[in-house]
């Protein structure tokens, strides 16, 4: 009984999470509307960033560059390419992106790997930049966008993808098999994990969602601007928000993804460079003081408790 | 014609030799902290951004020159250095056990992220987030058949010599081999003997120092904000990765390679393409250096 307790406090959590985000479209204003819009992304971000970075220690840097990438897709074939098969197509470009870079990428460990996929974001957001400087276009503007209800339903698929993703990978044998090489990457090579192969997987398991967020969240805005869909500050928002959280299951992004989605939807907007600096510090404090994130603050408690 | 003319001026070469040197100073300040505490300090930028600051309110402010406020701005950068030393980074190792000192090197890089974030962001609502720049020395000198403003040719005498003087003094002189050594093995240094704690304090406040006076220069030549120091790390890493840890005659040279590659690429093509040409050498750089900046000293 004791160790169902916990369980059926997460069942909650996630139960009341779901019906108010289902709901909300029917019963709230465009405001409100926006700012579960909101949450659905950060949440299918985080929680398509943990399937690589919680799950293997490849702390990535760079998620930015798939959501982008999406965007990017969908504004260029706008028109040309039905929605339906557009923002698919942006999941799978960004899929092949990763198979592609994957290989030379994930060879390279600890903090280098961190900022290598900076680097190759922003060297990704540059190269787009030049080129839409290069044809002339400062930015793009989309006409006849699905309205907002859609977008948001489009967006609560993706977020319920990222989180049975992340549930299955956490469970699964390869899953097992990301986590020991989390922790040594040559005991694990000789017990038999094909490590390159698992690495590269869950890069390109970890990429394809963000890039549909990324189309997604085109429609919604319906202009695009390359610094804005390529920031990298979206990265680190989802860095902190898993961090926040800590633990390697879907349940640790929720708590960061709620508790940080929350106070950026208050800050961003009025305070950004104040949200900016609330940003950093919980980076600081969490990687120096906090490691395990909430998650593993919650985890301490529960093993004390038995013993007071 | 006309490109292969553009490529052959020595208004070019000047250009990348005052970018390189540039990239020189602020990688040599880099090379000394990263290499003594082996925590990647993404944050070094922020340094060249702040002294850019100090410069920018002494001229507007007070009318100092930029060259007279370069030595105060650098001592003051290198007190800083030793104050967030002694403050924080020698408590930080004392108290903590082998096991969490390597935890905290793996986790360094989003350590000092945060902290770049926290630093860049407060200086954008101290001082605004606009770009500055002020007029000094703006004025065309004509040596041979090269033309060049006042302020580039400080610059590229200042740091220069700077860097010169530097690399000298870790070659040849007894510190200098101290703290060689404690680059490339901190433990056995400390058991021939070496004072490490004295080693990497006096590393802070050189790295400091160094960073806060390119800020100086840098802030002489062309406009900057609270976010202009990011790319400064960015070099500054190309170049150690390019050089070897410690290796500061070898990291001059990548130096110089890097400002040449960034000032003749964008004579070839537009200003467009700087970032992409600046993190396309940091990318590959890692990539064919995937051990990153440990790859020479492992070989060795």
């Amino acid at each position: 009984m004791k160790d169902l307790a916990p369980n059926a406090w997460w069942a909650a959590l996630w139960l009341a999470t779901l019906a108010v985000l289902l709901a909300l479209p029917f019963v709230a204003n465009a405001y409100l509307v926006g700012v579960g819009l909101s949450l659905l992304m950060w949440l299918a971000l985080t929680q398509s960033w943990c399937v690589l970075s919680k799950m293997t220690g490849y702390v990535s840097l760079g998620h930015v560059v798939f959501y982008g990438l999406g965007a990017y897709l969908v504004v260029v074939t706008w028109q040309r390419i039905p929605l339906a098969l557009a923002v698919p197509l942006a999941g799978l470009a960004a899929a092949a992106f990763a198979a592609l870079v994957g290989l030379p990428v994930l060879r390279v460990r600890g903090p280098y790997f961190v900022i290598l996929t900076y680097g190759l974001a922003e060297l990704v957001k540059y190269s787009v930049m030049a080129g839409e400087a290069a044809s002339g276009t400062a930015s793009r503007i989309l006409f006849g966008t699905p309205d907002l209800t859609v977008v948001y339903f489009m967006m609560f698929g993706l977020a319920l993808a990222a989180v049975a993703l992340l549930t299955w990978v956490s469970r699964s044998r390869f899953g097992h098999g990301l986590r020991s090489l989390r922790e040594n990457e040559e005991a694990a090579e000789t017990l038999g994990v094909p490590v390159v192969r698992y690495k590269l997987l869950a890069f390109v398991l970890s990429a394809a969602i963000p890039a549909m967020v990324g189309a997604v969240m085109a429609l919604r805005s319906t202009y695009f601007v390359v610094g804005q869909v390529f920031d990298p500050m979206i990265s680190v928002t989802v860095i902190a928000m898993a961090i926040l959280g800590g633990g390697d299951n879907a349940r640790g992004p929720l708590l960061g993804v709620l508790f940080l989605g929350l106070l950026s939807e208050l800050l961003w907007a009025s305070a950004p460079l104040v949200y900016m600096i609330v940003l950093g510090v919980i980076l600081v404090v969490f990687v120096l003081l906090v490691p395990d994130g909430l998650l593993g603050l919650l985890e301490r408690r529960r093993a004390r408790a038995p013993l007071a | 014609m006309a490109v292969i003319d553009t490529l052959l001026s020595g208004q070019l070469l000047f250009a990348a030799l005052v970018t390189g040197t540039l990239y020189a100073l602020v990688a040599l300040g880099l090379n000394l902290v990263y290499g003594t505490m082996r925590m990647l300090d993404v944050a070094h930028g922020d340094v060249v951004m702040l002294g850019a600051y100090a410069a920018f309110w002494a001229f507007t402010g007070a009318g100092v020159s930029p060259l007279l406020a370069a030595p105060l701005v650098a001592l003051a950068g290198a007190a800083a250095g030793v104050a967030l030393y002694r403050g924080v980074f020698a408590r930080l190792i004392a108290r903590s056990s082998p096991a969490q000192a390597a935890r905290l090197e793996a986790n360094s890089l989003l350590l000092f992220f945060g902290l770049s974030i926290v630093v860049q962001n407060v200086a954008a609502l101290a001082f605004t987030p606009n770009n500055r720049a002020y007029a000094w020395a703006g004025d065309v000198i004509h040596l041979g058949n090269v033309s060049m403003t006042g302020n580039r040719l400080a610059a590229l005498l200042v740091a220069g010599s700077v860097c010169l003087v530097v690399a000298l003094f870790l070659a040849r002189s007894v510190f200098g081999l101290a703290v060689r050594a404690v680059i490339e093995r901190r433990e056995a240094a400390q058991v021939v003997g070496v004072d490490v704690d004295r080693v990497q304090w006096a590393a802070f406040a050189l790295g400091f120092g160094t960073a806060a006076l390119a800020g100086v220069l840098v802030s002489a030549l062309e406009q900057f904000s609270p976010f202009s120091g990011f790319p400064f790390t960015i070099a500054g890493f190309i170049v150690i990765i390019l050089g070897g840890l410690g290796n500061v005659t070898a990291g001059l040279a990548a130096a110089l390679l890097l400002g040449a590659i960034e000032t003749y690429g964008v004579a070839l093509t537009s200003a467009n393409w700087r970032s992409v040409l600046l993190y396309g050498c940091f990318v590959l750089a890692l990539l064919l250096f995937p051990n990153g900046l440990f790859a020479r000293r492992l070989r060795a």
